[in-house]
């Protein structure tokens, strides 16, 4: 079906699928087939955010004092995060806005992805104060292989999907031979198949990756370092925990074939697929906590306890979306990482941040009569 | 088993755990009276919105506080923002 950014049709959004019925033409919001990406729309509007309310200025003195494995450990972490944050600011909206065919879920979609970019400028935010030049970081994440490593298995799915999709809708079911001369056959149910996968891919990524990216700033934090990141984390983990709650609904709404019948069918043959993708994730992320302290650990988290908690929370996001699970692993390593995810104690409230701009000697609170030179009254 | 609740105190019964009381005086969900009885439970937003919490019954009744946005499977109940009404059984992994 051809997309439209406006269709014509005169349907009732009640009765289309999530995805690939006829394209949403008005937005409107007084009645959904499924209330709960309204409510999700809602809750992620309320919890907006603006980086800068964040005070980070203690963060750079802490930075600067870590030992050099720890100022690995904290950057290593950041640059992940910003690669992961790139992709999601971009591609549910890519990948997933031209297939839908709901209201609530278009826009939950396109809300989902704006927090995204929130989440990207709070780590320029973050960079920007603790070191002089934040191009060394940035530039580095389309450099660094253990990082790359993962971008390629993250990318793929949705990489996968949109190219499903742009076939699908320049040249429909069947098959095709393509101006270089390949064939392609193409169904819908192809694509449909790779739109299960990506969205396991994506409940992986939120649900399971950005979290061991969590534990490591709460660890931090657990010490009272780098506390205005982890104010910050605080903030992106309660939007990552809205966004998992979405993904969740949408696999197992498709899965239940209340929605279309055909997912249900795609669930179950995409079962062990999806297994494997949980569980190729968990090592990759194992792989990771090894790069991480490869130079060293640090109170409160080392390897061996990272790679813990990823087999912990891998069963249980494995088993939210009906996957048996995956690891042996049954208890939390680290249970004091809840205390920082908990939602109510969320502030910002730059009080709260102890500013150390007061203690002396840290700053240089000598004034010559040279530094007023300049004013002239 | 009663299905009433006991003089508006449910017991929660727990494969596994010894059974408790929820009182409502003292605990403002299911998951701070789990807790308080040494209930091992996963919990991250403790808002009914991440689905972290939740548990499977096999009989009961709960109350939300807040219509909870989080995915949860018939029988499944988020402990983080609800309190039982009635006497319930809860299934542990």
């Amino acid at each position: 079906m051809k997309y439209t950014t406006f269709s014509r049709e005169q349907n009732d959004a009640l009765k289309e699928p999530m995805f690939f019925g006829n394209p949403v033409n008005v937005s409107r919001y007084d009645q959904q087939k499924y209330p709960i990406f309204e409510q999700l729309i809602e809750k992620q509007l309320s919890f907006f955010w603006r980086p800068e309310e964040v005070d980070v200025s203690k963060d750079r003195i802490d930075y600067q004092a870590l030992p050099a494995h720890e100022q690995h450990i904290f950057i290593s972490n950041l640059k992940y995060q910003t690669l992961l944050d790139s992709i999601q600011g971009r591609s549910p909206n890519v990948a997933l806005l031209p297939l839908v065919s709901i209201p609530e879920l278009e826009t939950w979609i396109e809300t989902w992805a704006f927090s995204e970019t929130i989440h990207s400028r709070s780590y320029t935010h973050i960079i920007r104060n603790i070191v002089k030049d934040p191009a060394t970081i940035f530039d580095d994440i389309v450099l660094n292989d253990e990082i790359l490593k993962r971008a390629e298995d993250i990318s793929r799915y949705y990489d996968d999907l949109i190219e499903a999709t742009r076939q699908y809708q320049e040249y429909g079911e069947g098959q095709h031979t393509l101006p270089s001369g390949d064939t392609i056959n193409i169904s819908l149910r192809s694509v449909k198949r790779k739109l299960y996968m990506c969205l396991m891919s994506v409940n992986v990524l939120e649900a399971i990756r950005f979290y061991v990216s969590f534990a490591c700033s709460f660890a931090f934090a657990e010490r009272e370092l780098m506390e205005g990141n982890a104010k910050i984390i605080r903030l992106i983990a309660r939007d990552e925990a809205l966004h998992l709650t979405s993904t969740q609904h949408m696999l197992n709404i498709m899965a239940s074939g209340e929605d279309d019948p055909e997912m249900a069918e795609i669930a179950i043959e995409c079962h062990a697929e999806a297994t494997e993708l949980f569980r190729f994730a968990a090592e990759q992320e194992k792989d990771w906590a090894r790069y991480l302290f490869k130079d060293g650990s640090m109170i409160g988290l080392n390897e061996t306890i990272l790679c813990q908690y990823v087999e912990y929370i891998t069963n249980v996001r494995m088993q939210a979306v009906g996957l048996p699970k995956a690891f042996e692993t049954s208890e939390n390593p680290i249970p004091w990482i809840n205390t920082w995810l908990a939602s109510d104690s969320v502030q910002v409230a730059p009080q709260e941040v102890e500013v150390s701009s007061y203690l002396v000697g840290q700053i240089d609170n000598s004034v010559d009569v040279d530094d007023l030179s300049e004013f002239s009254l | 088993m009663t299905d009433k609740a006991d003089g508006k105190r449910p017991w929660v019964f727990i494969q596994g755990q010894q059974a408790f009381q929820f009182d409502s005086q003292q605990h403002d969900s299911l998951l701070e009276a789990m807790e308080a009885h040494k209930v091992p439970v996963h919990y991250e937003c403790r808002s009914g919105y991440c689905g972290a919490c939740r548990t499977m019954t096999l009989d009961g009744q709960v109350e939300y506080q807040h219509q909870p946005i989080a995915f949860i499977r018939k029988g499944e109940i988020l402990p983080c923002c609800c309190t039982p009404t009635t006497d319930i059984t809860l299934v542990r992994d």
